[in-house]
């Protein structure tokens, strides 16, 4: 069976993943479109993504366009993983409902 | 950890209305861009030709559609930055080789037909542009696709129904309602 993910569950982690995951894979967003979004702070944005990204579920990538500095974020293959077990584990327990 | 059955609920429907928003916007950007481009293109130059002697229209359309050019190609990579892509780059490539296939191809039908009046040489070039976008809708992104059918559907009905008020009612209807389903994607979607 599935198991559930604390760090994944967390509702604002959660919305993260889900967008993330939304994308093709190798595809990454810009840290602003997913703010905007979401409609979260950039702190609080800030502050969820390091945790996903220390777990290994994201990877965020600087880097300079046009001498301006941008945030990318992508899901990797072990979030995309996580994130759907962690689905299936949420429609198990609604299933036992 | 303990999630009770409506804390599921709740979770699982989060994540289905963010995944929804995040493939709806990601399809519908570059979407809305070409429409109010494109939209503005028509109506200024469809307005211009219905009212105006033939030589100052001829050079209307060129810069609009230099300006329309320029300022969709600006404004699609300013969005394009938001999402990057590995095969972005090969993408891009095909997409433009279809492009310039289909005008090409556009060009020998008309060739092929000639003489054609005005009103006609604009459908046929009205119709294959329609039938670019539809196939990019196909390829590229599904949710883009219903919108060159209702446009086709509105400029058919003028050549036939308004053959007097053809070009008018392109810029108007057609060009305006480009602008308005533009709108609609970007703000209401």
């Amino acid at each position: 069976m599935a198991n559930l993910n604390e760090t994944v569950h967390q509702p604002v982690r959660l919305r993260i993943m889900a967008a993330l995951v939304a994308l093709e894979a190798g595809n990454e967003v810009d840290f602003s479109y997913v703010r905007d979004l979401l409609e979260v702070t950039d702190g609080n944005l800030g502050a969820h993504l390091r945790k996903l990204e220390e777990a290994g579920y994201i990877s965020i990538n600087k880097v300079f366009v046009e001498r301006k500095p941008r945030t990318f974020v992508a899901a990797t293959a072990a979030g995309r993983k996580v994130f759907q077990e962690h689905v299936a584990a949420l429609e198990s327990i609604l299933k036992r409902k | 950890m303990d999630v009770t059955p409506n804390e599921a609920e709740e979770a699982l429907a989060a994540i289905q209305t963010v995944m929804q928003k995040t493939r709806q916007s990601i399809a519908s950007s570059g979407t809305y861009i070409t429409l109010i481009v494109t939209g503005i293109v028509w109506l200024v130059g469809f307005v211009c030709t219905q009212f105006l002697p033939g030589e100052i229209v001829g050079y209307i359309w060129t810069g609009l559609s230099i300006l329309g050019s320029i300022l969709g190609t600006v404004w699609g990579f300013r969005i394009a930055k938001r999402v990057r892509s590995p095969a972005t780059a090969a993408t891009a490539k095909r997409v433009g080789l279809y492009w310039v296939f289909l005008v090409l191809f556009c060009i020998a039908t008309i060739a092929v037909a000639w003489p054609l009046d005005g009103k006609q040489v604009t459908i046929l070039i009205v119709l294959f542009a329609m039938i670019g976008h539809l196939a990019m809708g196909l390829l590229l992104s599904f949710a883009a696709v219903w919108w060159p059918l209702p446009i086709t559907a509105l400029v058919l009905m003028s050549y036939f129904l308004l053959p007097d008020l053809f070009y008018l009612w392109m810029g108007v209807l057609g060009g305006g309602g480009m602008i308005a389903l533009g709108l609609y994607i970007r703000f209401r979607w």
